[in-house]
């Protein structure tokens, strides 16, 4: 199984590459630079530089240079692990990054397990009664709630739960000034905050998941194990979740991994419409000011994210989906054993 | 609804237990707006270590009995009946009770296939789940439980850990038989054992059968097409159609000798049991009911349907030898009886006995071949037969009647002889139109232009050409398959329910022999007469007859089926005459 990921590892290597290219390029070709823009957020080009001043800076920063010349340089200094000095905050990117991360880290997982709880709670929930009522309820929700933007649900969860009820906290992943008598008081606070940026994201992507479970799931039950499973007179629980939906996970996995990248974004979004601290609101605050390295920053972080979970969804899938292990591992078990190749990852349906 | 059909007469003696009594088991799948009956008032018994053989073919409602016997039939769909697993009522309990029962006591063989096991799960976990659920085994119990029913089955126990997809296809069977096992149920039930394996798989599967069946003395019901398979595995055998049971009765005597046409179809499509004869289905397919059938199910397929097929469904009677059959006519009705016939000539002063106290059977839709040396009688038989000469003692009933002065010959639905030689047979002054209509013309039957009808459609039957030229033409210019052919054809226009072939192809060229015979066997497919063929070629007689007759100085000396005669013969004279005629010059010795 080593070997085999080792094999991918150039791949992923390209991608990188190409997303560090793309990193750097996309900031540079936004209109106005660091020193036009530097004057204050909401767009008020004030004249804080004056033109001696920006061109001062653009020299300094070595931004007059060739960009392919840029580019070296910026590769260079990655390469020694450094993300360079934000021009706006006047603090090193990492620094920045490496606190603003975990909140949205936080966001991320929660809202992943939580919608992949869900989708298979439900999902399977659907499959056991397709054509009731009460599947078709559900179902008639998911699409709903599936369709409905992330933002959209959030700022209507801000403006009812938290502005209108005052149930939730309006901003902030926790509360300040605030003495907390125990690690458990802290813990609560902080749900509290993350609890509805948190369950907007799970919203948003809890849909896709649930229809994709409960399609896989229908396939699965019409399948002769399934009825196989039903002769030996196993449990219902057993039925349903080992035989089931172990064989539903395969495609849920993949699907996961794949909604990543949405998911990711998705946190951008419900970040500034909770104005929750994590790397989303840096990056939308960054944007504006034009800070090159921190964008860069931002986006090489969230990139990588993205593609560890990736990663992470592929050697789980090999664990997962015997027919895919076996490949790897037939050196090991000798002539005995024919792999049958079946494309395992064709099970997304 | 039609009264219960009691099949088994429980034997008189109790020693023996019985497992399983089903009665009156009906099965009806819904669908979007209709519903079909799968299965119908199937009722049948198996004693302790008793196995039973259910054939059919697909679409028979052979899964759905298992299905139903394991209370796996879910609603929607309805199941009538009771299924008593000794005293318990499978289809009446509820849910939960019914998981306590299944594998448990009753256990299911599944049919092979790549998905029967779940993928994603590895062989021991699958074989080892049900001793988990019902004998709530663990830890080192349920490893050592694991390896004596992998040994059981002959696979190494190092299987365990393999996935589905990881085991050849007779591994699967094996994993699926340690499964079923894994219980030690009472009953056990086996759908297609041996389907889709190879030769050497197939018979270690069947052999590990019988043989765990010995050890472990569980009831089997198989269910099968493989009818050589049944033969040496099932006590008796239960032959459905239509989700009805068409016959039953013990296996050896059902084959040899099966009472329903259906059966007998069967029989004739099986490679096993014809290893030599061309295969020939029976024609048409079997339809989905959708309502309780009020006509016989296999009528529309049967060669001897009498109105009244159509009209009322037939009870499953009881014959003799714990057999049953549902069939208005009985059975497998006999066409032709011939009783004691002999026939002698006057040579000189000298008296030839050409036959002596010949006893024939023919039934109804069967093509028996006539095998026999030169001057055994086949010919004088023939002739008899078909009432063309008189025998000195004995008689010849066709149909109910007896046959005489050659009486089935002049009539429709009666006795047509075609014989050896094509040029002597038809007369070469007639026309190709007139050769044919002779019969009609001479009976008559039907008008001009019917007539002209008919002759087209028997010179069709018989591939030849029927345009007004060919009509014409005289006999004498045809070639010998040519004439052969409108020797068959004119037989044909007769619409014979009785065929005798005298020899037919014996002065035919190979090629010309292999397309009449062909198209013979054919029109005998489409038409269902039955066909008595009568020939030296013993290699002939095997590819195209199930049942051969041996005549030998002009008495019966062996009858049975072809595979029967012509590998396991019991007569001394029958078996030097399939040595020189099947082996030609690899004559051995066989003492």
């Amino acid at each position: 199984m080593i070997s085999e990921t080792l094999k991918r590892i150039p791949e992923y290597l390209l991608a990188i590459l190409i997303i560090i290219t793309l990193n750097f390029a996309l900031p540079r070709m936004m209109p106005g630079d660091p020193f036009l823009q530097i004057s204050g957020a909401g767009g008020e080009v004030g004249d804080a530089y004056t033109a001696e001043q920006r061109e001062y800076f653009m020299a300094y920063y070595g931004l007059d240079r060739p960009a392919g010349e840029q580019f070296i340089t910026y590769l260079g200094e990655l390469s020694r692990g450094d993300l360079g000095f934000s021009y706006y905050y006047k603090e090193s990117v990492s620094n920045m990054i490496l606190r603003r991360l975990p909140w949205t880290l936080l966001l991320v997982s929660a809202a992943t397990a939580i919608s992949l709880g869900a989708g298979m709670a439900l999902g399977s929930f659907a499959a056991w009664r397709r054509g009731r009522r009460s599947e078709r309820l559900t179902y008639l929700m998911m699409v709903v709630f599936g369709e409905i933007p992330a933002f959209l649900v959030g700022l209507f969860l801000l403006v009812l739960l938290a502005a209108g009820l005052g149930l939730f906290p309006l901003a902030g992943a926790m509360s300040h000034y605030t003495q907390f008598d125990s690690y458990g008081a802290q813990l609560a606070d902080i749900m509290h905050h993350a609890a509805l940026p948190v369950l907007t994201l799970s919203l948003a992507r809890t849909g896709s998941l649930f229809l994709l479970v409960r399609n896989s799931l229908g396939t699965i039950l019409t399948r002769d194990y399934m009825r196989t499973a039903r002769a030996k007179g196993l449990t219902e629980r057993r039925i349903r979740w080992r035989h089931a939906m172990r064989n539903a996970l395969l495609p849920l996995i993949t699907r996961t991994a794949m909604q990543m990248g949405a998911m990711v974004g998705g946190a951008v979004l419900v970040e500034n419409v909770f104005n929750y601290p994590g790397l989303g609101q840096l990056m939308y605050d960054a944007v504006f000011v034009r800070d090159y390295p921190l964008l860069q920053g931002i986006f090489l972080v969230l990139a990588i994210t993205v593609l560890a979970a990736n990663l992470l969804a592929d050697l789980l899938y090999k664990r997962l989906d015997p027919r895919i292990a076996a490949e790897v591992k037939k050196q090991s078990t000798g002539p005995g054993i024919k792999p049958v190749g079946t494309g395992g990852r064709n099970e997304d349906l | 609804m039609t009264q219960p059909d009691i099949l088994f007469a429980q034997p008189e003696k109790k020693t023996q237990k019985t497992i399983l009594a089903a009665n009156n088991l009906s099965v009806c799948y819904y669908g979007e707006n209709r519903g079909i009956h799968a299965l119908h008032n199937v009722s049948f018994q198996l004693q302790e270590k008793e196995t039973l053989g259910i054939i059919g073919e697909s679409g028979s409602g052979k899964t759905t009995l298992a299905l139903a016997l394991l209370g796996l039939i879910e609603k929607p769909h309805a199941v009538l009946g009771q299924a008593l697993l000794g005293e318990e009522d499978m289809l009446a309990l509820q849910e939960e009770e019914k998981k306590k029962l299944r594998w448990d006591r009753i256990a299911l063989v599944f049919q092979n296939s790549q998905e029967v096991l779940n993928p994603v799960l590895s062989i021991g976990e699958q074989v080892e789940e049900p001793l988990r659920r019902h004998r709530d085994l663990g830890g080192k119990e349920l490893d050592e439980e694991l390896q004596k029913l992998f040994s059981l089955v002959g696979l190494d126990y190092f299987w365990q850990e393999a996935y589905p997809h990881q085991l050849s296809g007779g591994m699967r069977q094996r994993v699926l038989l340690a499964m079923a096992l894994s219980c030690q149920p009472e009953l056990l039930i086996v759908d297609e054992p041996s389907t889709s394996l190879d030769a050497i798989a197939r018979k270690e599967i069947l052999d590990m059968l019988k043989a765990l069946q010995k050890e472990l003395g569980f009831s089997m019901i198989v269910i099968s097409h493989d009818l050589a398979a049944m033969e040496n595995l099932v006590d008796r055998l239960m032959v459905l159609y239509g989700g009805e049971v068409l016959e039953s009765g013990p296996t050896i005597p059902l084959i040899e000798n099966p009472l329903h046409p259906y059966t007998r179809g069967l029989i004739n499509s099986s490679i096993e049991v014809h290893p030599y004869k061309d295969l020939w289905g029976i024609p048409g397919e079997a339809s989905e009911t959708t309502e309780i059938p009020t006509a016989c199910a296999f009528a529309g397929r049967c060669t001897q349907e009498i109105v009244l097929c159509r009209q009322s469904k037939p009870a499953l009677t009881e014959t003799t030898g714990e057999r049953a059959v549902r069939c208005h006519r009985g059975g497998i009705i006999s066409l032709l009886q011939a009783g004691a016939v002999s026939k002698s000539y006057k040579v000189g002063k000298r008296n030839i006995h050409a036959l002596q106290q010949t006893d024939l059977k023919l039934y109804h839709g069967e093509t028996a071949a006539l095998v026999g040396t030169s001057g055994s009688g086949k010919s004088t038989l023939a002739m008899i037969l078909a009432g063309l000469i008189e025998p000195d003692q004995g008689e010849v009933i066709f149909n109910g009647h007896p046959v005489y002065d050659s009486k089935e010959a002049r009539q429709e639905n009666g006795i047509q002889l075609v014989m050896q030689d094509p040029f002597s047979s038809l007369s070469h002054r007639l026309s190709v139109a007139e050769a044919v209509d002779e019969p009609l013309l001479i009976n008559k039957l039907g008008s001009t232009e019917a007539r002209q009808e008919r002759i087209k459609e028997a010179l069709q039957a018989v591939s030849l050409p029927f345009d007004q030229s060919f009509l014409q033409r005289f006999c004498h210019s045809l070639s010998g398959g040519q004439r052969q052919r409108l020797a068959i054809a004119r037989a044909l226009v007769m619409r014979p329910a009785l065929f005798i072939a005298d020899e037919i192809t014996s002065m035919l060229d190979v090629s010309t022999q292999a397309n009449i015979m062909r198209m013979l066997k054919g029109l005998q497919y489409s038409r269902g007469f039955t066909m008595l063929y009568i020939t030296h070629d013993l290699h002939l007689a095997r590819k195209v007859a199930e049942r051969i007759i041996v005549l030998h100085h002009g008495q019966i000396v062996e009858e049975g089926s072809a595979r029967k005669v012509t590998e396991q013969s019991c007569c001394c004279h029958t078996h030097g005459l399939m040595e020189a005629g099947l082996h030609g010059e690899h004559v051995h010795n066989a003492g």
